[in-house]
């Protein structure tokens, strides 16, 4: 390590993190005591957008992983991604799921998404979603990219930011 | 609970020789008491606290499983 060039421009690929995040991943559940396993899949990604990495949890304690939303599993995701200094760019590109929660969630929201935008759509009045992170927040936005009808916004601060979908035809916020 | 605590913490700085946990034992609630060196207070705190929030809920869930109650304190 160190003394090779590095050709600095290129990114950095998905590749050579999967050891830095199954280690830590199965740290964390050995040191916590979960009863858990920890698997990398590969997919062959559907769209620019899709995962094309899931870290699978498995086991006993999957219902301690997904309650609350997947509180715990989102926590883990967070700190494991951070510690590895993932690029943002790459987020997308690898997902945390358990019992396909993540895949069903998705799905979810891509419905929730388009009944709102037709409710906009009929009543002209904007539709505010519950609180949702990044990563869902973007699929809402995503899912209603190819409806001129509406446009949506992010409103709120911290766990409270959530997707506003407005008709097209109102002012845009500055 | 405290080898969690630091490894976690210790992935996450950029100085993991500095990482210390000290536990300290109430009757009702183990406190863990996290110090990192002050240029690594951001990446275990992270936005709006969202690293030190997640840190938190691994830490009480993994408590829920040893039935006790514990708490992280970051000190500045």
């Amino acid at each position: 390590m160190g003394s090779e060039p590095s050709p600095s421009p290129a990114p950095t690929p998905l590749e050579s993190y999967y050891a830095a995040i199954e280690d830590l991943a199965r740290k964390i559940v050995k040191l916590g005591g979960f009863r858990l396993e920890v698997k990398l899949r590969h997919l062959e990604p559907v769209d620019e957008h899709s995962p094309a990495t899931i870290v699978d949890f498995s086991g006993p304690d999957a219902g301690l992983l997904l309650e609350a939303h997947g509180e715990l599993l989102n926590a883990i995701e967070y700190v494991v991604l951070r510690a590895v200094r993932l690029e943002e760019s790459l987020f997308p590109k690898i997902s945390f799921d358990c019992e396909d929660y993540r895949h069903m969630r998705v799905e979810e929201l891509k419905l929730m998404a388009q009944v709102a935008a037709d409710r906009v759509r009929d009543t002209g009045m904007p539709f505010p979603l519950g609180p949702m992170n990044a990563r869902e927040r973007r699929i809402i936005h995503l899912a209603l990219n190819n409806r001129p009808e509406v446009r949506t916004e992010s409103d709120g601060q911290g766990p409270e930011r959530k997707v506003v979908i407005h008709p097209a035809s109102s002012p845009a916020r500055r | 609970m405290k080898e969690l605590v630091e490894e976690i913490a210790k992935a996450l700085v950029d100085k993991p020789d500095e990482v210390q946990v000290r536990k300290v034992e109430g009757e009702q609630v183990t406190v863990l008491e996290l110090r990192v060196d002050p240029t690594d207070l951001g990446k275990v705190i992270g936005k709006q606290g969202r690293t030190a929030r997640s840190i938190r809920t691994i830490l009480g869930a993994a408590g829920m499983k040893l039935k006790k109650r514990f708490t992280l304190e970051i000190l500045e």
